[in-house]
């Protein structure tokens, strides 16, 4: 199918990119951010045909729905979210540093996407349960809620990667001088999980309002709505703590990294246990 | 009771949180030993102090018991500890299997282990105690932290700027400042005209040649927060109502038949309902893959033996009657007690019957009689079957008739010799075969009332709306000074807000500009 080629070719690009914004980095010529902005750009654009594509595939199909409705289809449309919500922000802050931590993690799950064993990349019909318009708006919250705490994710890990660098204080510090400053970074963690959390809280009110629809009861605490719970306390927690306590740098940047984990769990990890959720694997 | 601001000016440390426990005692009056202290803007501080006027009542000594269970609930410490907790049960919920789930797991691990997990309630853990008892916590959690904080966030809502704030215009940097070319009245009608336009309220104090304006805006974001709070209590009642005064059911009705009596999901007791329900049809229509595409019960809801409704019942679009919520939530089939036989005669005629259990016919060719034994939907694993006896005067057998005889023959070659009873041809000369067994389709509803549901549909509103309201609204005041600095008109402007610095900053950007370009290019 043509979408599934074009998206095996936006893996590659979006690894491209990755691969220019640590150039850019590395050898501080603006050029190669220029240049992997452009390329991110690119794969974005390329992403969002063959999102198109697939859509109007399955009408062509004669059971038309939107591509959001099972694994395969979930793991495309989030690495679309977290590559725009990426390349909104590099244009607000202007800072190209940022994608060498956010592209790989929209990389890998492209990648996976297309590798992983199991994954049908198929366009299924619609089980009548997922008949329904709050499909697309519980998917469509849920994971730009998910892309928000990635980026928050990655902000984290640069946080700490800032940090060990900046001790060694040998060699490397070109890659780091290009780098937000830590409070930069606390502040952008924070208006990531901010957003992320106003995202999620829609997602699971989306959630509810759909099972009370199709299953008749508006919260059944099956392990993915739990996990969905749990996720959204830990980033209440998350903001809480700052507000109220204070909490900046290392403290945020490793709750940052607990909440995506958290998230993980909540995607993947519950598929594990059994839930009305599973139809997604 | 009555909050004020007790502005401490500027404080060294720009960032971080500041406690103060003072206990300050006046005359008569007791200060509530909690101060506040809230970061207002970048350099200045405000304390709000809670004053009690204890004297009055005379309960100074059980006020200060009071108070420490107050200050115990107000504490946003206790709020983050208790949030943990429920998340780490809730966790510990989705590891154990839950309610029905959980009979299964008795069989594997000691009995002596799972009554204790049993008593622990950890097999229907969000609505033990626990689960109860934490989420009651941080109900009055929330309720006396809010109740707490909430008169100065009611009285910074209500407390308007000052025109002449000394605290705004203290270092106010270059940036901030320009010097028109025109004189204090045509500058004052410029700045008016442009706060009016923008902001809601406005004010002006003049002072010895010194115009001073402020405006403000935003201040309904003071109150997101509380929005935000107060939904959290609204799900926890919805929660309440739902679980002492909803019902949560299901039944499965055969196709044709009437209920008026649905299982609890809890308990598993049966509770009458005050009509009942026929399924008048079911209908199942697959995909090419075989994964159901539609499945839809017609309903008729009878009330004192009249008919009163007829509807038709999809996923995802349940039906209300009388209060009550029906979803179609599964379908099955069991297996009827009709089945179609085909019979063949050696060389000769093939006969297709429909039988039942119990139903008794001569064969063809009047060599015999045969009688229909028992209709089965799966015989040992293997398929549908029905059990056949047959006798005529010289002989009678007893067997089975397999529907996927074929199949079962791929798998074991020899079955008919190895085990007589299998088959079908075993009354010379007829061979049986079983063309297919009637199925009964059964509708699964899910039958559900839950007062509960516009209270937590409510709490979501004002949920979403005050997370909205804290991210994308801030309150903002802003000043403009102007005077005279060396004979030269001066014109500056201030601003002040707790949030989005940034937007500040940029706002106040766009308003001298506004202001430069409005007075150097009247219209
Ligand atoms: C699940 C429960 C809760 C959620 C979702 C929640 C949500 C929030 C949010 C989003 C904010 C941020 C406000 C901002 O950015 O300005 C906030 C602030 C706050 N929360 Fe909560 N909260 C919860 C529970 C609690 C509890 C139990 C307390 C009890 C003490 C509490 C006390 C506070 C306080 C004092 C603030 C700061 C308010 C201010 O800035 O004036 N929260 N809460």
């Amino acid at each position: 199918m043509i979408n599934t080629a074009i998206l095996s070719w936006v893996t590659f690009i979006y690894f491209g990119a990755f691969v220019f914004y640590l150039f850019r980095m590395i050898l501080e010529h603006p050029f190669w951010g220029k240049l992997a902005s452009w390329i991110a750009w690119t794969g974005l654009i390329a992403h969002s045909v063959a999102l198109i594509i697939r859509w109007k595939a399955s009408y062509d199909l004669a059971i038309g729905h939107v591509p959001l409705s099972n694994f395969y289809e979930s793991l495309i449309f989030f690495a679309w979210t977290i590559v725009f919500l990426y390349l909104l922000m590099e244009r607000q802050l202007k800072n190209h540093s940022i994608g060498v931590f956010v592209m790989p993690m929209a990389f890998l799950m492209m990648a996976y996407a297309s590798i992983a064993p199991g994954i049908n990349n198929r366009i299924e019909p619609l089980i009548p349960a997922l008949q329904s318009n709050w499909l697309t708006s519980h998917v469509l919250t849920c994971f730009m809620g998910y892309a928000a705490f990635t980026v928050t994710f990655a902000l984290g890990i640069m946080f700490f990667v800032r940090k060990v660098v900046a001790r060694n204080s040998s060699g490397v510090r070109a890659f780091i001088h290009l780098l937000p400053s830590d409070d930069q970074i606390d502040d952008l963690i924070y208006s990531c999980a901010a957003l992320g959390f106003i995202f999620l809280t829609l997602g699971i009110v989306t959630g509810s309002v759909w099972a009370h629809y199709a299953w008749g009861s508006y919260w059944s605490w099956d392990p993915k709505e739990t996990w969905s719970f749990i996720t959204w306390l830990i980033y209440a927690v998350m903001l809480h703590v700052r507000l109220m306590r204070g909490w900046r740098g290392v403290r945020m940047a490793a709750m940052a990294i607990v909440g995506f984990g958290c998230v993980l769990f909540t995607y993947l990890g519950v598929n594990l246990l059994p839930s009305l959720h599973s139809y997604l694997t | 009771m009555s909050p004020f601001y007790l502005p401490v000016g500027a404080l060294p440390n720009g960032d971080s949180m500041i406690h103060v426990f003072p206990v300050i005692v006046f005359s008569n009056l007791c200060v509530n030993r909690e101060l506040h202290c809230q970061k207002h803007h970048d350099k200045h501080f405000a304390l709000t102090v809670y004053i009690v006027d204890t004297s009055l009542s005379g309960e100074n000594i059980l006020s200060k018991k009071k108070s420490t269970i107050w200050s115990f609930f107000s504490s946003v410490r206790l709020a983050i500890v208790l949030l943990l907790i429920i998340a780490l049960i809730a966790m510990i919920g989705t590891l154990f299997p839950q309610r029905e789930a959980a009979a299964e797991l008795a069989g594997r691990i000691p009995p002596g282990l799972f009554s204790f997990l049993q008593k622990m309630q950890i097999f229907d853990l969000y609505h033990s105690v626990w689960f109860i008892l934490l989420m009651g916590l941080l109900a009055v959690n929330l309720l006396i932290c809010s109740l707490n904080r909430f008169p100065a966030a009611w009285n910074r809502f209500r407390s308007s700027p000052i025109p002449r704030d000394p605290d705004a215009f203290k270092d106010l940097g270059e940036e901030n400042l320009f010097y028109p070319e025109s004189d204090v009245k045509k500058a004052t009608d410029a700045a008016t005209h442009l706060l009016k336009k923008k902001y809601h309220s406005f004010k002006q104090a003049d002072e010895k040649g010194s115009v001073y304006l402020c405006a403000q805006k935003g201040r309904f974001a003071h109150f997101g927060v509380y929005m935000v709070h107060l939904s959290i209590l609204g799900f926890i009642c919805g929660a309440v109502i739902g679980s002492v005064s909803g019902i949560d059911g299901s039944v499965k009705i055969l196709e044709g038949e009437t209920i008026s009596v649905i299982g609890l999901r809890n308990g598993g007791k049966m509770m009458p309902l005050p009509f009942s329900v026929r399924c008048d049809k079911f209908t199942l229509e697959r995909y090419k893959n075989g994964a159901p595409r539609i499945f839809q019960s017609d309903l008729t809801f009878i009330k004192n033996d009249r008919a009163v409704r007829s509807v038709k019942l999809l996923v995802n679009h349940p039906v209300v009657f009388e209060g009550f919520h029906f979803y179609q939530a599964s379908y099955g089939s069991v297996t009827g007690k009709k089945a179609t036989l085909a019979l063949l005669r050696d060389g000769g005629r093939r006969d297709i019957v429909n039988v039942s259990a119990g139903y008794t016919f001569d064969l063809p060719g009047k060599e015999g009689i045969f009688k229909v034994l028992r209709v089965e939907d799966n015989m040992m694993q293997m398929g549908p079957a029905i059990k056949i006896a047959v006798h005529s005067e010289k002989e009678a057998a007893t067997f089975w008739v397999f529907r996927d005889i074929d199949r079962i023959r791929q798998v074991i070659p020899d079955v008919s010799e190895r085990v007589p009873v299998f088959n079908p041809g075993l009354f010379r000369p007829y061979t049986f075969s079983l063309l297919e067994i009637e199925k009964k389709y059964y509708t699964g509803l899910q039958v559900n009332r839950d007062p509960g549901t516009p209270v937590v549909a409510a709490a979501a509103v004002l949920l979403i709306s005050g997370l909205m309201i804290i991210i994308f609204s801030y309150a903002r005041q802003i000043w403009i000074r102007i005077d005279q600095d060396d004979g030269r008109v001066r014109i500056g402007i201030a601003g002040r807000s707790i949030k989005n610095k940034v937007g500040l900053k940029h706002e106040v950007r766009y308003l001298l500009a506004q202001l430069k370009d409005n007075l150097e290019n009247p219209k």
